[in-house]
């Protein structure tokens, strides 16, 4: 199987795995199919290595290890235990219904393939579904983030947009600096931290981590 | 040498301030770094020559009139913090060494030439400024940071991608180009113009989401609400000047790349619906340090729409980037005082300052006529140097809605604040007796780092010493548009006084 068949195979299981992630109801079980994502995305920069001078560099392998640790291992396990010692495990009712939300993701990847095809990279890259993946990953990322109550669902959805941003760095392994490349992935972490510990303080405060009682703010 | 000490100075008092045993001492670890600082800044003057094309740091002309303005805004904060300082629930030590880390990540950025560079200190300053958010801790201050936390985290994920475009657009060109601003200024004209728009545009909004312009604006009235209002001076003041560096940056690749008024014209449709969003919320307002968030939200919509204009509205952009920081330091300074005496944020309950305390009414009414744009303090100059600009230009449109909305703000500002400045001040028994009298070094120290910055703000709109002058028009010269130039360096000379 050569590196490109693969890394299509790998994207088009992104996709579904965003949309899957907009189907469950079930914290973790959204937390686990993230985990999974990361861990395919994980594998591409080695793919993206490999099918240009047959081993991938240093650099693909520190990356890659690095989203392992941080995004498939660090992350969600946080994030679970958050969930675990919480006592409400399911997003309920949700702005937009289940089935009404993977619709709107379904539209949302189409569209960001229409646009995709209206943007043509410069240079031919490994596969032509990074950068329609990319977008589409970014924007059911966002639709998660703004349709959903649980504090850690929208942690999810951010994460999710990362990961989208991430894929779409998968064109530029060879620009980009390590030491940039390193810098993110600590924002992220840091990131991520701190949003665990703002949850952690929201369910303190409120008894569970439900958002929409955080409305005290507003123009009176 | 220089930059290494830049960034390394303040974190290294940050954790002097994580360490050191007593609550005195932490203090002074705070104001010395500030300080320390400062003086490293002010040694950096004059800049040597501009940055080589692959050089990850170096000091342009933009960055270090940034960098210094910044310096200069976290001295005179770390002085009102000694004032200000009481005991409250989050930890002391992890308070100081956020503030000293946020500075030396503020630096990073001043002095990133690189645009992943950039990014990452745009984001480890956002993370910093999450904890000083907290401060206060209890559901409204929660609140606060959590959308905080989550608009800028993915404001600045968008303002990666935006990156990641403008780096995609450099491989249509064969040989290898840097992502620093010079590298892809050099080669500009090589870079692929449809995805260097998405790139900007995907950078205008994210890093437009951390400056807070409208629409993307939302979590700024609560951030500078609930935060500490010495943080909100550090935000509205610095980090907002952070998130435009980002922003201009981009708009220095695009110009040089032709589509210098692609991008203006982008800068000035956010910039004005800045000021309308603001225009709406100041009247009627009911809290005076939300209103102050909105009038920052009206403040940078006048510089976005000062850089998009370029000619002579890139000066009067950077005059009113330094401007901004002296006005928005010395209103939140004087916000943090009100809010000791009366612990209330809401407009009436706060009544006659000028008579419970004249020296901070004084210096409120100062500060007020200040960010509402009255001759002679230092914003008169650079709006009018913007209406010139757009007048030149022959953008009546643009003239028109700028000045109608800054007239809007000028009356929402004075009926919401004229009454806190004048008026009786509440009687004796309203004045709930738990709340400690205000020593008076305290009130000194708060209000002399008020008046500090209300007199700069005064005395640079009245007389430019010409270095001052010299470091604006250098950096104005860096973010305008080629081909206005010469015009803008003629025009300058007949605003300025």
């Amino acid at each position: 199987m050569s590196a490109q068949t693969a890394t299509d195979g790998v994207l088009v299981l992104v996709i579904l795995l965003n949309l899957g992630m907009l189907a469950v109801s079930r914290l973790a079980t959204g937390v686990r199919l993230f985990a999974l994502q990361s861990l395919l995305l994980a594998l591409l920069p080695l793919a993206e290595g490999a099918s240009e001078t047959g081993t991938p560099g240093v650099h693909a392998i520190l990356i890659a290890g690095g989203t392992l640790g941080l995004k498939v291992v660090l992350i969600p396990s946080v994030l679970l235990r958050i969930i675990r010692t919480g006592e409400i495990h399911r997003e309920v009712e949700p702005f937009l219904g289940f089935a009404a939300s993977v619709f709107a993701g379904a539209l949302l990847v189409i569209g960001s393939f229409a646009l995709a095809a209206r943007l043509p990279l410069p240079t031919p890259p490994l596969s032509k579904l990074i950068v329609p993946v990319a977008l589409s990953t970014l924007l059911l990322g966002l639709l998660t983030l703004v349709s959903r109550l649980k504090a850690i669902t929208q942690v999810l959805g951010f994460l999710v947009l990362e990961n989208g941003v991430f894929i779409m760095g998968l064109l530029l392994l060879k620009q980009t600096p390590l030491l940039v490349e390193l810098g993110i992935l600590l924002d992220l972490f840091v990131g991520v931290f701190l949003m665990a510990i703002v949850v952690y303080h929201i369910r303190r405060e409120f008894d569970h981590m439900d958002t929409h009682l955080l409305d005290a703010l507003k123009e009176s | 040498m220089t930059l290494l000490l830049l960034v390394a100075v303040p974190l290294v008092f940050g954790a002097l301030c994580l360490v050191l045993p007593t609550s005195p001492l932490r203090m002074a670890a705070l104001v010395a770094g500030a300080w320390a600082h400062l003086a490293v800044v002010i040694r950096s003057w004059p800049a040597a020559e501009a940055p080589a094309n692959y050089e990850l740091v170096g000091l342009d002309p933009l960055g270090h009139l940034f960098l210094t303005l910044i310096s200069v805004l976290f001295a005179a904060t770390a002085v009102y913090f000694v004032g200000y300082h009481r005991k409250r629930l989050i930890s002391q030590r992890v308070f100081q060494a956020c503030t000293l880390a946020l500075l030396s990540a503020l630096t990073a950025l001043c002095i990133s030439q690189h645009l992943g560079l950039l990014w990452v200190a745009l984001e480890s300053a956002s993370l910093a400024a999450t904890p000083l958010i907290y401060f206060r801790l209890g559901p409204r201050a929660l609140e606060a940071t959590w959308k905080f936390l989550l608009m800028n985290s993915v404001g600045v994920a968008l303002a990666l991608l935006g990156i990641f475009s403008v780096a995609i657009a450099t491989t249509r060109h064969d040989g290898v180009i840097v992502l620093t601003v010079a590298d892809l200024v050099r080669h500009a004209t090589r870079l692929d113009p449809s995805w260097l728009r998405v790139g900007f545009l995907l950078g205008l909004v994210g890093f437009g989401t951390k400056m807070g312009l409208a629409p993307l604006h939302s979590w700024k009235p609560d951030a500078y609400g609930e935060a500490p209002p010495p943080v909100a001076a550090l935000m509205a003041g610095g980090v907002t000047l952070g998130a435009f560096a980002g922003i201009l940056r981009l708009f220095q690749v695009c110009s040089a790349a032709g589509l210098g008024a692609f991008a203006g014209s982008w800068l000035i449709a956010f910039g004005l619906l800045s000021l309308a969003t603001s225009a709406v919320f100041v009247v009627g307002s009911v809290d005076y340090r939300r209103l102050l968030a909105y009038t920052s939200v009206e403040h940078m919509g006048v510089l976005v729409v000062g850089v998009g204009l370029g000619g002579a509205g890139s000066y009067a952009g950077m005059l009113h980037a330094m401007h901004n920081m002296l006005n928005k330091g010395a209103l939140f300074f004087l916000a943090g005082f009100l809010w000791r005496l009366h612990e209330s944020n809401r407009i009436r309950d706060v009544r006659g300052t000028l008579r419970r305390s004249p020296p901070a009414g004084i210096l409120l009414l100062a500060a007020l006529c200040a960010t509402c744009g009255l001759p002679p303090f230092g914003m008169f100059f650079s709006e009018l140097g913007i209406v010139l600009a757009a007048a030149q230009a022959g953008r009546w449109w643009v003239l028109g809605l700028f000045v109608l909305t800054l007239a809007v703000v000028f009356v929402g500002v004075m009926t919401a604040a004229l009454p806190m400045v004048f008026g009786d001040p509440p009687d004796a028994a309203a004045v709930r007796p738990e709340q400690a009298p205000l020593r008076p070094w305290r009130r000194v120290t708060m209000l002399s780092a008020a008046a500090v910055l209300v007199a700069l703000g005064l005395g640079l709109g009245a007389c430019q010493p010409p270095a001052v002058r010299e470091a604006l028009l250098r950096a104005a010269d860096s973010v305008n548009r080629p081909q206005a130039a010469s015009v803008a360096a003629a025009s300058v000379t007949k605003v300025q006084p």
